[in-house]
Parts: C-alpha cells; sequence; structure tokens
C-alpha cells in the first residue's frame, strides 16, 4: 500500500489516510524523501487527522522522516495529530521534540512559509 | 435470641433506659452537639433508645426497620456518627450490668453476655453501614461535581484560548484537564492555549509534571502553550525543587500572556483616537 | 461467557490485526477515545516485540471483570529467546532494535496493570489491564 504524496508549488501534501503498518511506513518514508529529492521541494506538510494511533515504531518512522527531509533541506510540518494520539504518546514518553506542528493542512502550510522565510 | 433474655431485659426496661438517658446526657457538652436544643436531645434520646428496646420486642430481632428510619432521620439532620456508636456502647454497658445485679444466675455466664454482644452488635453494623453509605454518596457526589468543575476551555480571541485552573491537581484530575485541554483546542482551533494557574494552591513536582506534559501534547496537536499566574512563592517553588519549565514559555499574569498570544498571532491592541 | 479473541503473530499484518482487534474489543466494552488509543497501542507495541524478537506468538485480548470493575486484559505469549536483563528493558530509552525504547516501559505507562514473566530460550509471557473509569 502507498500513501500518495501531492505537490504543490514548493510544497509537498500528504495526508495519511491508512492505518499505518510497519511496512507502509517504511515505504512512505522511502517515498517522500524520494519526491523531496525529485521535485527539489521545500517544505512538507504531512497530516495525520485520520491516524488513530502512533506507537512508537510509526513514531520513530515519522521522526526520521522529519530528521532525514531537514537534511535535504526541506522543511516538515506534521498536522491534525489527534488528542487521543497526543495523550498517547505522551504516555509513553515520546514527545517529538524537534517536529514543528499544526493544527490542520492549512496552519501547517502557514507554518510552513513563515520557518521558510524567517 | 432466646426468649428469656428477652422477658428478662423488658422486666428491666424501665431501669435500663432511665440509667441510659443518664449516661447518654454526658456527651451533651460534645462540640458536635452544641446546636442541638436541650428538648430536641432529649427527645431524640427517648426515641433512640425506645427503639433501641423495640428491636428486643420484635420476634427474632430482626426487624429494624424503625430503628432504619430513626437513623437515616438523623443522618439528615446531620447528627454526628459516634452519638450513635457511643449510644450503643452505654446502652450494652448499662444492659450488662443492670441485668448481672438481679437474682438470676443466668444473667452472670459468658453465654449471657455473648447473646447481649450478638444483638448489640447487629444492630451497630447496621447504623453504621447506613452512615458510610450516606458518605460514600456524598463523596461520590462531590467527585461529580468537582468533575464538572474540572477546568474549561475558554476562547477568548479568535484562535487565543485561556484555561483557568482551580484548585489541587491529582492525577485523574490532571487527566481530565488533558482531555478537555486537547479538545478545546480543537474545537475552537486554537493556537494559543494559556494555562492560568493562579487558583492552584500548591505547585510541587507532580503538578508540575502534569502541567509539562499538558503543554507538550497541546504542542503535538499543533498549538502552543503559555503557562501564566505564576505567583512569586510558586516560582520560588519551581526553582527550588528543580523543576525544569525552561521548554515552555510562562509570565506572571493572564494580562501578559494573553498579549504575548496575541503577538505570536500577529495582533495587537490598540487604543483608538477619538 | 467473557468476549476473547485470539490473533496470531507471524507476520507484519498479524500487528494490525491484533491492534483492530484490541481497538474494537476496547470500544464495545465502553472505552472512551483517549483510552482505546492507549490500548491500541499497547497492543501494537506487544505484538510488534512478539514479531521482531520471537518471529511468532500469540496476543489474547479479553474482557475482564474483578470485583465489579471492568476492564481489558493483553495477553502477549510467545516462545522465542526470552528477556535477558528483565530490569533494563523496562528502562526507558534502552533499545535493542534501534527503536526509541520506548516500547515495554510505554505499554506499562499506558495500562493499569503489568506484569511480565521471562525465561532464557523458553519464551516471554507479558500481561496488562486497563480498568474502564
Amino acid at each position: 500500500m502507498r500513501i500518495p504524496i501531492l505537490k504543490l508549488h514548493d510544497y509537498l501534501l500528504i495526508s495519511v489516510q491508512v492505518e499505518l503498518d510497519d511496512q507502509t511506513a517504511l515505504q512512505f518514508q522511502e517515498d517522500v524523501l524520494g519526491k523531496i529529492h525529485e521535485e527539489g521541494s521545500r517544505g512538507v506538510v504531512i497530516d495525520l487527522t485520520s491516524v488513530e494511533m502512533i506507537d512508537s515504531f510509526i513514531a520513530k518512522v515519522l521522526g526520521d522522516v522529519v530528521d532525514m527531509s531537514n537534511l535535504m533541506g526541506a522543511k516538515v510540518v506534521l498536522t491534525g495529530i489527534q488528542p487521543a494520539v497526543a495523550i498517547t504518546l505522551i504516555d509513553m514518553g515520546i514527545v517529538l521534540d524537534e517536529v514543528p506542528t499544526a493544527l490542520d493542512l492549512e496552519q501547517g502550510l502557514e507554518r510552513l512559509q513563515l520557518e521558510l522565510e524567517g | 435470641m432466646k426468649p428469656f433474655i428477652r422477658d428478662i431485659i423488658l422486666e428491666h426496661k424501665i431501669e435500663i433506659m432511665e440509667e441510659w438517658q443518664k449516661e447518654i446526657n454526658k456527651f451533651r457538652t460534645d462540640d458536635s452537639l452544641q446546636n442541638i436544643t436541650d428538648t430536641m436531645y432529649e427527645n431524640t434520646n427517648r426515641e433512640f433508645v425506645n427503639k433501641l428496646i423495640l428491636t428486643v420486642q420484635t420476634e427474632g430481632g430482626g426487624d429494624h426497620d424503625e430503628l432504619i428510619q430513626f437513623a437515616e432521620r438523623l443522618i439528615q439532620l446531620g447528627w454526628p456518627l459516634n452519638y450513635i456508636t457511643r449510644g450503643l456502647q452505654e446502652f450494652r454497658k448499662i444492659t450488662i450490668e443492670t441485668l448481672s445485679e438481679t437474682s438470676d444466675n443466668y444473667c452472670k455466664s459468658i453465654e449471657f453476655f455473648q447473646e447481649i454482644e450478638d444483638w448489640i452488635d447487629g444492630i451497630v453494623n447496621l447504623l453504621v453501614n447506613q452512615y458510610s453509605g450516606s458518605w460514600e454518596n456524598t463523596v461520590f457526589l462531590q467527585k461529580m461535581a468537582l468533575k464538572e468543575l474540572s477546568a474549561p476551555l475558554i476562547p477568548v480571541f479568535d484562535n487565543i484560548s485561556v484555561m483557568p485552573l482551580i484548585g489541587t491537581i491529582d492525577t485523574e484530575r490532571a487527566k481530565l484537564i488533558m482531555e478537555n485541554l486537547l479538545d478545546g483546542v480543537i474545537e475552537h482551533r486554537s493556537q494559543v492555549v494559556l494555562i492560568d494557574i493562579t487558583g492552584v494552591p500548591v505547585v510541587d513536582t507532580m503538578v508540575a509534571h502534569h502541567i509539562i506534559q499538558a503543554s507538550e501534547a497541546v504542542r503535538l496537536v499543533g498549538a502552543k502553550c503559555i503557562l501564566v499566574g505564576i505567583r512569586p512563592e510558586i516560582a520560588q517553588t519551581i526553582v527550588n525543587l528543580g523543576i525544569d519549565l525552561g521548554k515552555f514559555p510562562t509570565k506572571s499574569t493572564l494580562k501578559k500572556g494573553i498579549e504575548s498570544a496575541l503577538e505570536l498571532t500577529k495582533r495587537q491592541i490598540v487604543e483608538i483616537e477619538q | 461467557m467473557q468476549v476473547q479473541t485470539h490473533v496470531d503473530i507471524h507476520s507484519e499484518w498479524g500487528i494490525v490485526a491484533a491492534r483492530q482487534a484490541g481497538r474494537k474489543l476496547a470500544r464495545e466494552i465502553g472505552f472512551g477515545s483517549v483510552d482505546q488509543a492507549r490500548i491500541t497501542t499497547a497492543i501494537s507495541e506487544l505484538a510488534r516485540n512478539i514479531y521482531l524478537y520471537a518471529n511468532k506468538g500469540q496476543i489474547q485480548i479479553e474482557e475482564v471483570t474483578v470485583s465489579g470493575k471492568r476492564g481489558i486484559k493483553i495477553i502477549a505469549v510467545d516462545e522465542g529467546p526470552g528477556i535477558k536483563d528483565l530490569r533494563r528493558v523496562m528502562e526507558d530509552g534502552f533499545t535493542t532494535s534501534g527503536g526509541l525504547g520506548a516500547g515495554l516501559p510505554g505499554v506499562k505507562r499506558l495500562m493499569d496493570e503489568f506484569d511480565i514473566d521471562s525465561e532464557m530460550n523458553a519464551g516471554t509471557s507479558i500481561s496488562a489491564i486497563k480498568w474502564l473509569r
């Protein structure tokens, strides 16, 4: 299963709509990095509104995507993390410290613009 | 209870009742009984002892309805539990004393004492259960009330909300606060949330931990947290306990917090020239 | 007869199947959305551990009632190599797989009760309960 990645000017937009199993998550990591390379994107918004659960593995994959993208010169913002998911992550002691977040896709794009200008 | 024991008790009913009322009057000076009038006190005593004697009269001793109703009324009127327990202790003492002074030899036997003990213990258990049931109910209702009080998220400007925290924060309340906070952030699309701890009496490591977790969760869903209402003594305890709040912004007052929230969302309040 | 589900873990798909079964039962018992996420995540961690370290095993999910309290119980059993140092795996940040090291200590924090039993070269059994509040 592959998660579609949309391109909008300098940005990539990704809305994760499926339950993430390990293989899909890893495939997703690869696809995002490939696409950044291909398009020379400067920013990525990953929307997680429909994701009902993030365990330590998926959290690690997401954190890695952010770090790897940063290395390639693209800023990543995670959006739409659900309250239940956020509380579970905090309970587990996973803070995703360095990862920028926003409420939804719209605010995520604004935040990206802000980060890239500043 | 054996019929002849019942007969002996009923035979000495008047003595026991008089003696008991004398003893129970010694508790009259207790703090918890101060605001009860003398007539009320006497009437209640008389009723209490009558109901106790009644449990002897009724066959099998199983029918305690009248006593239960009596206790229910005392609970409603706010009489302390120790009025009942002391009353019963005295009643037991006096019954045994009075009867062992009689000529009947059986009244001096262990078996007799046990009969009396069993009878009174049954009543004690019954009434104490009733009292504690009413307390549990009260505690439950207060818990519910506290839950309802727990931390509403109030939107004050577009994208800015305030959550005033009042009272002690324990683990259960912290969980509730966190859920309210995050659901509110999503509902109101808040970009900045001010958590006001002016009304929190004590901030220890536990409370600080809960607040830090809440603000981290807020950040994950995509908003920013500012902690406001930090009184001097709270700042002192936080530093003295070595709690690191360095990671998120704090302000002394809600007013300053709102100013910086407006700044974060690129707005400001200006005076209009007339 | 209380509800009980078994999911065999022998591929990554087992992980997904186990957490879906867990979410379904948690919802049926009446857990709120936050606790549903906690339970599902705990199942996911336990199932992944089986897959990563023992290759195959089983997740059992069942409803429990103890003295009037209702809850959900997760049991993860495998016949893998066992855990060498039980104390260390419960430390935050300890990992042998290159993950976040949040797995087992995370599960303990997500659930209300946690019990682990492991024997070298014989297998590991973990049980965890979340009570309905």
